[in-house]
Parts: C-alpha cells; structure tokens; sequence
C-alpha cells in the first residue's frame, strides 16, 4: 500500500513542511500547499477585505475550482458583498462558499444585531469562529492572508502553522510587506475594495471598523478603543485554542450524555490503557480505554475487575465500536461501558443497543449538537428490530 | 404478500420524522456536509452528477399494485415524471430537490416503502429471485427469510457504520437467477442428503474493480441459525475488514487477505457466542412472516384463450415465446414486462406506464409485481387465459416489446448520463446495439444473449457476468470501451475474460456485430447459444472476429 503522510501528527507535518518551503515564495508555497500530499484537503479562506485579492488572483493563477470559504458575518458592508462577487467573477473562481452563523443561533444569542456592542468576543464567536469551525471541519488545512507586518501578535508567523494538532494553517503571504502586497495589485491591475479609496486600509464588518487617519498603523481601525486584536479564528504563536480567548480556570470538559441528559463526568480514578490491566484483584476499581482497534478476544479473562470501559471512536464512520461493545457485553462485562469521541447524536440509539451505557464528547461537538438533538434519539428502546427479533423487547 | 404490522409502519414513520429533522439540521448548519452524508446515504439519497438522487428500497423487488401507483405519483410530483428500476431491484429518481425529500419519505410510508440503507457504508436491501413464490424449480419461497433478513438488518445498531456496503442475495432455488456468488454473502437454499432444506452460505463475492467469486464459508447451515450466523459473519467483518483504503474495504478483500479458512474459523467462534443471544424469537417472527407469503389461491379454468392466440396471433407468439416462463400451476405464466425497448434507456418506466403495469397485476395478476434484476418488471401469477387480454393492454402502453433474454435486453448503469463516477457513457451504448439488432432483426436467430454495460469500474452494469461485457472507461479524455467475454451470473458462475483492446466510441457496435455474426458462423446449430459456443470453442475464433486486423497480421491500433 502506498504510504499516506496524512498519518503523521499535525506538529511533524508543519515543521517538515516549514523546513522544505523556508525558502520559497509565496507563490510557490501557495502552489505546493495546494499539492502537497503532507498537506491533505484544503480550503483558502476570505474576508473579502482590502488584500484579499491577492492571494485569491494566486489561487485563481494555479486552481480556480479550489474551495474558498468566504465568511459573510452578515454585518459586512454592503460594498464587501458587491466587491465579493466582483473578485470571484473576475477571477473565474468556480467554488466560493459562503460561511455564515446558523440562524437560530444568531436568534438566539443577537436576535437584534448588537451583540458587538456589548461582547464583541462572544459576536465574533458567533459570527466567525464557530461558522469557519463547521465549514473547515471538512478540511485538513486551511490558507490566510495573514502577514508578519500586520502586528505584534503575528510577528514571527511561519508559512505553516500547527493548528491545536488538529488541522494545519498555510501563511503563504507571512514575509510580505505592505508595499509588496501594492505591487502585486498593481502589477496584476486588480480590482480594489471601493472602500480603501475612502478610507479604510483594513476592512471587517461595518459596526467594528472605522477609518484611520493617514499614518496610523492600518489596523487601528478594527475594534478601535478594545483591547481586541484578533477576532478568535487567529491565535496566539501557534498555541491555538479556539473560541474567545481562554480563560485559564477554565478548561473546556468534555460532556457526558446519558438517557438523563448532560452533565459532567463523575469517574475520577483516570483510565490505563489495555496492556495496563493488571492481575484483576489488584484492582477494584479499574477504568480501561481501548482503541478501536482492540482485538475483544485479547480480552477474554481479564474482564473481572473493570469497573468502566471507554471505547475510543475516532470518527463517527468508524462503526467499530459498535461489534465492540456488542462482543464485550456478550463476553460477560457488566461494567459500565462508554463510547467516547466522534459520536454523533444519530448515533446514540445505535450507542445505547449495542451495550454502551454512555457517551462522552468534546466541547466542540457539544455546542454543535445541544441536548435536545441527543434526547430525540434517548427513546433508543422504542422501534427496535433487535429487540423483538432476540424476544428481548 | 408481506404486510407491515404496526412495528413495522411505526418504525418507518419513525425513520421519516428522523430524517426530516436531519434534513431540517444539515439546512441550518448544524450538521456538516461531512457528517450530513451518512445519514443521508443511510436513507437513501445520494448527490448525483445535476443533483440528488433518491433510492428506494424494493425488498427482494416485490410490490403490490398500490406501491406501484405511489411510485408512478412520486415519480410525477416530485420527478420528471418517470422513474428507473435499477439491477439492484430498486428504483433511483433521478431529480429530487433536497426539501422535497422528506415529503417523497412520508409518500413511501403511505403505502408501507421506505429508502432506508439503499446506500452507505450498512447492510443494503435484500434482494432475491424475482420468480420467488412461483418458478417450478423452486425448494421454498426464499422471500420469508429476505424479510426476515430485511428486519434483522433494518437499524442494526452495530452494522450503520462498517468498513464498506455490504450486499445479501437470497435464493429458494438451485437455478441461481440471484447472482449470489456475486454477493457479499450469498444464500442458496439446498437439501441435506436427510432431505432438510438449509442455506449454503457464501461469502465474499462481488465485481466493482476486483471480481470475485463468492466462496462456502458454510455448506449447510439449517435454517433456524440464518441470523446467528448472518450475524456472526457480518460483525466478523466490522472488526476485521479494511478502513484504510476504500478499495480494499469491501469483504470480498477481507476474504482475499486473510483466507477463506481464518475467516471461516473466527466467523465459527462468533457465532456460538451469538446464537446465545437469540431465544427461538426469531423463528416465532419468522413464522408470522412465511403466512403473508402464502401462494395466492389460483384459480381454475381453461386456456384455450391463450392456445388460440398462440396459434393465431404472431405477435402475440412472438412475444408469449420470449417473455413468459413456466409456473409452478400449469395453467398459469410468469409474465416479464420488458423495459427495454430498443432505443430507449434501459430500466426507465414513466409514471403512465407504471399505472398500466398496477392496473394488470390488480386486473390479471393476483395483485403482485416484481422488479427483476435485469431492470425488467415481472407478473409472477398470470393464468393463461388472460394472457391475449393483457399483452393487448401492453402493446397500448408501448410495453409489449418481444426480447426477454435477447439481444437488446441489455442490463446498463446509468453511466455518464447520470453517474457522478462514470467514465463513460453506457446508456447510449445500450441504446444503439439494441438498435442496430432490431434492423438487422436477428434478435430471434441470435437465441439467449446477456449483454451487460458498465460505465465504469465499479462495474454497477454487472460485465463482469455478461456473456458479453462492456465495460466504458475513460483513456486520455476519450471514451474507450473493453470488451469482456463468457460470464456468466448464474450457478454456473464465471467471471468473464478481456478480450483483448478497447474499441472508441463509434466502434464498440460494429464489434459486437462482428462478434454476433461470428457466432452465428460458429456455433453448432440453433440450439447452440452464444454461451455454449463460446464454452465450447474458447475466445480465439471470438477474439478472430472482434480484431480482423490483427488477424490480418496487422497491430491493432488500441
Ligand atoms: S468583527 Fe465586529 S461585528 Fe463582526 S463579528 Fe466580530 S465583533 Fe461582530
Ligand atoms: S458502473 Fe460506474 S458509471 Fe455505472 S453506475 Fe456504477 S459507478 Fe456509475
């Protein structure tokens, strides 16, 4: 079988891929990006804004059916939406997407538009962050304009970026200057966002960017008079956390979801891994995680003394787990069982019938998937053919 | 026939409700594309080529006439006013817009059908004999255990998300009209040497890019342990079977890999530990379902209706020759509608056409159609008096087309037309042999032929067990077609061989002209089908006749 690089953890990746492209050009990054394997699936995402163009005129150069995600936090002015068509015809891109809020959440958290007003963290949360979460959860990799220049927080940006592990972050434009970024337009006669002319060098959404007076750094315009320099989807020297800024008290936890609903999880005693399991006497009150890779039948003998078993899914598609939990619970385990990771709502009956007694999940699939899309499946006992066929029901 | 019990409708509401609120979520973003598709592949629909596309489940391709008029009515609303009947005995619509889908669901639910797992990575729609219930060389009704099947598998909670689809065919009878060595587990139902009737078990067969042979994990295996055993064999595979590589994932790879002997023992183990976990609930199911498919009471009466329109009516003769085939009740046919008129995309049937087919069976038919395999419509029970009456009705609805088996019965995949994967066309491929047949009318000389098309490898067209097979693949942006020769999908199971280089686009009929023509030159008198010829004499004279030009000593530019 050919060997995929995709198997290599994020942080091996960027920095194999920073040593290989150190030298090269943006353009040639943005190219090799595009291609290469290390790489994976990969999207360029947009403002829009005052630059933008420039790295999308490279796109459109080397891909135009290469997916750009342009984030319309719908409090864009009415000229960045004019100006976003613009580019994309001019530029012959064949698959622009357009990111926005869901719009229950925007009911539910700015049903009136003034959220920026009094938390512009948790409005760019809303509006950005957790928008270009979903949209980039089907990618591996994602490209920005972001440039050194552009502030102290972005001074010693890479080309590539290991994002928290999970995903990698392409800065192809990161050693531009500003006059280089002029060049190119110029060079290239790209179209300008009408508003730079009148006044705006950096350009957001309309409430939260102002003009900057000649001389004054480009920037100063956005959230001008907060302390805000970044609106949540770039993060600090490569450490990257998403959402607001983190608060260090709080950790995010993973959330337990039970017929009951929601709540914490309440085994302290930490988990070992299945070599670890020890004489089963020894240990009364022991919690195993197993891969799902586990071969059950490595298991015959030792299942006596565990009190908790936590099956790893590390994608939804992963239906392992499933014949799993089914061959332990067959086996005799009485313990309690549990199916941690990528688990979907539309799974948990499937969860619950196959001998899982619980799931536990990240922060991320928690905001995304709230109690309510868990509890329409809780009534796992109902319509079930298993059941009746094994005279169980 | 199978009627739903109120497990059974409640369970598809139920499904249709689910769906709907997935639909709702994937709408407004709080599920991604990414984890959207399962859950819509487990329901049925599929993002196509222009759009999406909605299977729907055929459970071992019976319907009444009632699911057939819903079918023509959701074919006109939410369609372009017809539908496909597809070699997976189901039927696709090909033009369904995402809102209206729940709505097509709840359509479906009326009349006791669903779309559930006609796709994904789960155990797909039972298909079996569409003579089931009346050939005369039938040991038992294999449609019991496919329903049985059916519920065993519908939501099974450890079989959602296995490494690749996975595909069971049932047959109640030695002549194989199921291909079920082309299955991932195949059931062929025999006699022990005490006379019980139990399964032969089959795993690991199937086309796509790698053909293969199914081969007997188990020999005999009585009845009452089909899903232990189903069970055994199928959780077997979701721990053991391949998720690194989509290619390599299906268990005909597994079989490959690891031995037929390795599975088979682990396969042995698992159900022993299973069979535990089943009470004899199973059976007391089974035996409600085996009532609903009791034979209909036939009724009793004279054929000289049909003897003198035998006689006097060459068309009608014509037709009657090709299109029926033996009952169990003599005074009775087994009707096959073709719908494969020549020039006409294989498989399609229009809503008006669809409403004829359910006025027959209501009329003629003891209420029950089937779809066949090869994409054609069967009448299980006709008596034979009414045989003139309703090929009369046929020939007004454009349906009586005389080729059962021939020439121009030519299975094909939706190909290019429609297939976001294709790499050919296959449709007009279809179209243009049956075509030229019909003007040079020697469909009827030419005798029993299987033509099968595929638009590419993954080979949904079945070439593979075409006794000629063509398989559409693309070389440098050009349509080239292959040419494969001598399978067959039946007991006697063969996969067909290459034979030889492609030919473009305008050169694939005249081939199989040529390739026709030869046999008609070969073969040993008119009882001597193209199969049996080509047994007989081996692919060199075919090959002879597909490439004169390398016979003439010249390279066949490819
Ligand atoms: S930039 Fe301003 S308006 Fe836009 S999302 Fe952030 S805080 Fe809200
Ligand atoms: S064989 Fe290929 S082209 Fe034909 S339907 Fe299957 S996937 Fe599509």
């Amino acid at each position: 079988m050919p060997h995929d690089p995709m198997i290599h953890p994020v942080a091996d990746r960027v920095a194999g891929l920073n040593a290989r492209y150190r030298n090269h050009a943006a353009q040639a990054v943005l190219e090799r990006a595009l291609t290469d394997p290390h790489v994976g699936r990969i999207a360029l995402v947009s403002s829009f804004g005052a630059e933008s163009v420039v790295l999308l005129h490279m796109l459109s150069v080397i891909d135009r059916s290469a997916p750009v995600l342009f984030i319309d936090t719908q409090m864009l002015f009415p000229e960045t939406l004019s100006y976003q068509a613009e580019v994309a015809t001019a530029l012959g891109l064949t698959d622009v997407r357009t990111i926005r809020a869901r719009p229950e959440a925007v009911a539910a958290r700015d049903p009136e538009g003034l959220l920026h007003q009094a938390d512009t963290d948790a409005c760019c949360d809303l509006r950005k962050t957790e928008p270009l979460e979903r949209a980039l959860a089907d990618f591996d990799a994602w490209i920005t304009g972001r440039k050194r220049f552009q502030g102290a927080t972005r001074a010693t940006l890479d080309f590539f970026e290991n994002e928290g592990d999970r995903r990698i972050k392409v800065n192809p434009l990161a050693h531009w200057a500003p006059q280089d970024v002029q060049d190119y337009m110029i060079n290239n006669r790209l179209p300008r966002h009408p508003l730079v002319a009148r006044g705006y060098p950096s350009i957001g959404c309309a409430p939260c960017t102002s003009r900057v007076a000649p001389g004054e750094d480009p920037r100063a315009g956005r959230w001008r008079d907060a302390e805000k320099e970044e609106c949540g989807i770039h993060f600090i020297n490569g450490k990257v956390v998403r959402g607001p800024l983190p608060k260090e008290e709080e950790q995010p936890m993973n959330m337990l979801v039970t017929d009951q609903g929601f709540g914490k999880d309440d085994w302290t005693n930490g988990f070992v891994s299945a070599e670890q399991i020890g004489a089963p006497a020894d240990a009364p009150m022991l919690a195993v995680d197993l891969p799902s890779d586990t071969d059950p039948a490595s298991l015959a003998g030792l299942l006596q003394g565990i009190a908790l078993i936590r099956v790893e899914f590390p994608s939804f598609a992963d239906g392992r787990g499933f014949t799993l939990a089914r061959r332990l619970r067959l086996m005799g385990f009485n313990g309690r069982l549990r199916a941690r990771g990528h688990v979907l709502a539309d799974q948990y009956a499937m969860a619950r019938r196959a001998g899982f007694d619980e799931v536990e999940i990240s922060p991320e699939l928690t905001a995304r998937q709230p109690w309510e899309q868990w509890q329409a499946r809780a009534g796992w006992q109902s319509h079930d053919y298993q059941s009746r066929l094994r005279g169980t029901a | 026939m199978y009627k739903y019990n109120d497990f059974d409708e409640a369970f598809v509401r139920e499904r249709v409700a689910q769906f709907s609120a997935q639909v709702a979520r994937r709408i407004d973003g709080s599920l991604s594309e990414e984890e959207f598709r399962p859950l819509r592949l487990m329901n049925g629909l599929y993002l196509q080529l222009h759009a999406y596309m909605l299977r729907v489940a055929v459970p071992y391709g019976t319907l009444n006439s009632r699911q057939m008029r819903q079918l023509a009515y959701i074919a006109e609303r939410c369609d372009k006013g017809y539908g496909h009947f597809t070699t997976r005995q189901n039927i696709q619509y090909n033009w369904p817009k995402l809102p209206d889908v729940p709505d097509m669901l709840s359509a479906l639910a009326d009349v006791e059908m669903h779309a559930i797992q006609t796709s994904g990575n789960t155990i797909r729609n039972v298909t079996s004999d569409h003579f089931a219930g009346a050939a005369a060389d039938e040991i038992e009704d294999p449609r019991p255990w496919a329903e049985l099947i059916r519920q065993w598998s519908t939501d099974h909670p450890e079989f959602q998300f296995l490494p690749r689809k996975f595909k069971i065919a049932v047959t109640g009878s030695p002549n194989d009209r199921a291909v079920v060595k082309a299955h991932d587990i195949g059931l062929r139902m025999i006699r022990d040497e005490n006379g019980e009737a139990g399964f032969e078990v089959i795993v690991g067969g199937g086309l796509g890019r790698t053909p293969m042979e199914g081969k007997v994990i188990r020999p005999f295996l009585p009845k009452a342990d089909l899903l232990p055993y189903l069970e055994a064999i199928v959780s077997v595979y979701n721990l053991l079977g391949r998720r690194d590589n989509k290619y390599k994932a299906r268990i005909k790879i597994t079989v490959h890999e690891n031995g037929i002997e390795t599975v088979r023992a682990m396969v042995e183990e698992e159900f022993l530990l299973r069979r535990t976990a089943f009470g004899g609930a199973d059976q007391a199911l089974f035996s409600q379902i085996s009532d609903a498919f009791r034979a209909p009471a036939f009724s009793v009466g004279p054929t000289v209706a049909y003897d003198s329109a035998h006689a006097g009516d060459p068309v009608f003769r014509a037709w009657a020759d090709t299109n029926l085939a033996r009952h169990r009740n003599p005074d009775y046919a087994i009707v096959t509608i073709s719908l494969k008129k020549p020039g006409a995309t294989p498989g399609d049937a229009t809503a008006a056409q669809m409403r004829v087919m359910a006025d027959l069976a209501e009329e003629f038919g003891h209420d029950e159609l089937r779809v066949s395999h090869e994409q054609n419509i069967v009448l299980p029970h006709v008596h034979r008096a009414n045989l003139p009456a309703l090929h009369a009705r046929l020939i007004a609805a454009d349906l009586a087309t005389a080729n059962i088996g021939l020439v121009s019965d030519i299975i094909a995949c939706p190909g290019m037309d429609y297939c976001a994967l294709a790499t050919a066309r296959s449709i007009p491929v279809a179209q243009e042999i049956a075509t030229r047949f019909e003007e040079l009318r020697l469909a009827h000389d030419i005798g029993p032929l299987k033509i099968k098309i595929s638009g590419c490898i993954n080979a949904c067209g079945h070439h593979h067990v075409g006794h000629i097979g063509i398989l559409g693949l693309d070389r440098a942006g050009v349509e080239n077609y292959q040419i494969t020769l001598g399978g067959d999908g039946t007991q006697d199971f063969a996969i067909g061989e290459r034979a030889g280089p492609g030919f473009a686009y305008d050169e694939i009929v005249p081939a199989i002209e040529r390739l026709l023509l030869a046999y008609l030159d070969l073969r040993d008198g008119q009882e001597e089908t193209f199969l049996d010829a080509y047994r007989r004499l081996g692919p060199g004279p075919f090959k002879a006749a597909l490439y004169p030009e390398a016979e003439r000593g010249r390279k066949h530019a490819a």
